[in-house]
């Protein structure tokens, strides 16, 4: 149980919201947030009377899971919530709780409103976690059916490369080596004009409709493009690695991530 | 004084005539669009596809700009409406700016355009760009992911907002006429859909996915705004298709917002609605089964809200893929026998063509090749998932990405060369589930990274067979395939031309029988809504939106 982190993380969401500094994305908007207080008084309220049924954690046991009740989601301040306590549910066994108080029924929904933003909270994954691969069988992959040797070696470029980054980076890497919109390593661009003229160089931008590269004396120069005039032809140092995402298996995927997890 | 007289009711006549000019003839819907697009898809049938030729392959060069109509978004000036007070601060959702403000197919109605985003609606004048008036919504909050159009009926508009209320405004003024609330902003609900007006059925969707509530659609009232009908999309206790969830409680909070526009077949007097993913979003375990009708194409009668048919176009979808793209409407000979087809090209990279009458399958098959994720189609014609795709501690490779091989923009059918196409995308996402002991909530214990992918594309299918006429990779998508959604929707015309956004900010016109480009200009974003094209003074107009900017083409002599 965690009992103290939700309430925190409530509260500077709030602070946020009040500051008119954004939102936590996928946060509840146009609330007021549960204090501690409240949230603990409702603990008490909670455990002895509904966590039978609930679960402790109000996620559901013999009885349906609180945090996802629409009752308690579209409450405020209790009073959803007071109103079906008064009469409860008998058909589905759900009795009555008519000698709660008004303000007893407000921190029960403090309480579970505290449960709700708890189970949807993204806890921080254990990047080490998604380490689940033979690293064996990935350096064989590597030196082998996979041809990683052909353009990489542990021993030079990829020299410590599992302490560089971290298991998820890395496994992104396997998949997507080149990064955002200015790669390590550009692709170059050959364009042939009709007279024939050809002008080569590193490709600076392409689009439907034009291209733009740097020459050999470093001078940028740019083209028009209408359909397939100029001729534009482009070789890309990652094209292993764009060929490879329909190919590689979340397996090899795995066991690359374990092997170069170990170059360090 | 007599003279005052004879002006004031000049001026009460001339008013009397805009009145008239505000009303929609209920006659024009359902028409193929000529002088007034008065409904999201312009007509029913989700074809996008007008019958106008005035702009033609021998003039496209020619097309320049007539206006162009930037989105006043400043509450002064403007007629206000709304549920609160002073609007409470919005929340952005993903995508909601790298989409464009204005997503919203414009309506004309009378020589206006009726257009929206989250929390506002427009009227502008479509001879010249100018703003009529401009309405703003005081919101209580709520997903501000975007707002794709407005409905009329008569006189009266509808706009639903993201705190999920639907408006009814006065067309001629802007004014709010009532408000309804459609769900609880509370349980993380909100609405974006443009409502669909069938007969006296005004035909609303919604959207949210975050906390495991229930979807549903449901009909209103055009004048009174009360509700007609709902129709659950996941069943109850006792009702078909129960046996497809673990348990009662897993189907009521299993999601399936249909968030999209309905089309609808008048002759079968049949509406087409498609529904979005289950919840929880990725934890399949939890939801054993196939989940229906989320991520289905269902058909329902307008006047009852009950269903005559469903297919699933993601059984059992562990990956976000709803199923809400265009259930697209068109008759066609298929082995010398006329059919009543529907075609959908789905988030999940499958094309499907069925036959609308009972929803039997024609065709199945995939229109990019990235989808990694199927093991096979069963005996409908509808994919199997391979549960080793599933969401894993280790990571899994995934394709399409979350933002789909095909999104909401609107494909086009073009009945002259009857071919369907698209903007695509192959974009590839590594899933992990870090968190399985717990019960999920939404997306909990789930997280994503992007990984780019290999292209973006326009594709054209021939839905008789589900195979590619022709493809026109975008130049230079290697790597970062934009999400399909994010170049707008598709227009065809019997001009034989084929409007499409292209990443850049570009508009082209294409040859639809090869995909050869036309006609291009640049915008200072990429297409944000669905291009359209009416006649208005014998003139063929062709508007489209990028980023808050509202643009007209016409032929320049």
């Amino acid at each position: 149980m965690r009992w103290d982190k939700p309430v925190l993380r409530i509260g500077v969401a709030l602070v946020l919201a009040r500051a008119g500094l954004g939102q936590q994305p996928g946060g509840r908007s146009g609330e007021a947030s549960p204090d501690a207080a409240a949230v603990e008084r409702g603990s008490q309220i909670y455990r002895p009377n509904c966590g039978f049924c609930h679960g402790l954690d109000a996620r559901g046991a013999a009885g349906p899971d609180l945090a996802r009740s629409l009752i308690v989601l579209e409450d405020v301040d209790g009073k959803k919530l007071d109103a079906f306590l008064k009469t409860g549910r008998p058909d589905a066994g759900m009795p009555a709780f008519g000698g709660l108080a008004s303000q007893q029924s407000a921190d029960l929904a403090a309480f579970l409103h505290a449960r709700i933003e708890e189970s949807r909270a993204r806890a921080p994954m254990d990047v080490n976690a998604i380490v689940v691969g033979n690293a064996a069988e990935g350096a064989a992959f590597f030196n082998g059916a996979g041809k990683c040797r052909g353009c990489h070696n542990p021993e030079a470029d990829f020299k410590g490369i599992g302490s560089k980054y971290d298991p998820f980076a890395l496994q992104a890497r396997i998949i997507n080596p080149r990064g955002g919109v200015r790669p390590a390593r550009p692709s170059t661009v050959r364009v042939t004009l009709p007279s024939g003229e050809t002008i080569a160089g590193r490709l600076v931008a392409v689009d439907d409709f034009s291209v733009a590269l740097v020459d050999g004396a470093g001078v940028r120069r740019s083209f028009s493009r209408d359909n397939e005039v100029p001729k534009v032809e482009i070789v890309d140092p990652y094209q292993a690695h764009l060929d490879n995402f329909l190919k590689i298996t979340d397996k090899q995927m795995h066991d690359l991530t374990a092997y170069l997890v170990t170059l360090k | 004084m007599r003279q005052i007289y004879r002006s004031l009711w000049a001026a009460a006549a001339s008013a009397g005539i805009l009145l008239a000019q505000a009303q929609l003839d209920p006659a024009l819907l359902g028409k193929a669009p000529l002088e007034a697009w008065p409904t999201y898809h312009g007509d029913y049938s989700g074809r996008h596809f007008s019958t106008l030729d005035q702009v033609n392959q021998a003039n496209v060069k020619q097309l320049g700009l007539a206006w162009l109509y930037r989105a006043n978004t400043n509450a002064r000036g403007a007629q206000v409406g709304g549920s609160v007070p002073e609007p409470l601060p919005i929340h952005l959702g993903p995508g909601a700016l790298a989409g464009g403000l204005l997503k919203s197919t414009p309506l004309l109605v009378n020589g206006v355009l009726y257009f929206s985003a989250p929390d506002h609606a427009w009227a502008v004048d479509a001879r010249s760009g100018s703003e009529i008036w401009h309405f703003f919504w005081r919101t209580s909050g709520g997903d501000h992911i975007g707002n794709r159009g407005l409905g009329i009926y008569g006189r009266w508009l509808y706009l639903e907002t993201p705190d999920g209320y639907i408006v009814s405004l006065d067309a001629e003024t802007g004014k709010e006429r009532w408000h309804k609330q459609i769900a609880d902003v509370r349980a993380e609900y909100f609405a974006t859909s443009p409502p669909i007006v069938i007969r006296n059925h005004v035909i609303v969707g919604l959207s949210g996915d975050a906390l495991d509530v229930p979807g549903w659609l449901e009909s209103r009232d055009p004048e009174t705004g009360e509700i007609q009908w709902k129709w659950y999309t996941t069943p109850r206790a006792g009702q078909s298709g129960i046996e497809t969830w673990p348990s009662a409680e897993a189907a009521e909070h299993g999601g399936g917002m249909p968030w999209q526009p309905v089309t609808y077949d008048p002759d079968l007097n049949l509406i087409y609605v498609t529904t979005g993913n289950p919840n929880p979003v990725y934890r399949g375990d939890l939801r054993k089964g196939s989940n229906l009708y989320t991520a289905s194409i269902v058909a329902l009668n307008p006047d009852t809200g009950k269903m005559a048919w469903y297919f699933q176009s993601s059984p059992h979808d562990t990956h976000d893929w709803d199923a809400a793209q265009v259930p697209v409407l068109f008759d066609m000979d298929v082995n010398g026998q006329p059919r009543k087809l529907l075609a959908q090209a789905s988030r999940n990279g499958f094309f499907f063509v069925l036959d609308r009458t009972n929803g039997k399958n024609l065709v199945t098959t995939t229109f990019v090749e990235s989808p990694n994720w199927y093991k096979g189609i069963d005996e409908r014609g509808q994919p199997i998932p391979n549960p080793e795709k599933d969401s894993q501690p280790g990571g899994t490779l995934i394709s399409p990405n979350n933002g789909g091989a095909a999104n909401w923009t609107p494909p086009t059918y073009d009945p002259d060369t009857q071919l369907f196409y698209l903007n695509t995308a192959q974009g590839y996402e590594i899933h992990y589930q870090f968190e399985t002991g717990r019960p999920s909530f939404g997306s909990s214990g789930h997280t994503s990274q992007a990984v780019g992918g290999l292209e973006a594309s326009l594709r054209a299918l021939d839905p008789k067979t589900g195979k590619l006429r022709w493809v026109h990779k975008y130049a230079g998508t290697e790597w970062n395939p934009p999400r399909p959604e994010h170049l707008g929707g598709l227009l065809s015309t019997a001009g034989k031309l084929l409007f499409a956004g292209a990443p850049g900010g570009y508009f082209v016109a294409y040859n639809p029988e090869t995909g050869r480009q036309l006609w291009h200009t640049r915008f200072d974003h990429d297409v944000s809504n669905t291009p359209i094209t009416y006649r208005l003074d014998g003139v063929q107009y062709l508007l489209a939106a990028a980023g808050e900017t509202l643009y007209a083409f016409r032929v320049q002599q």
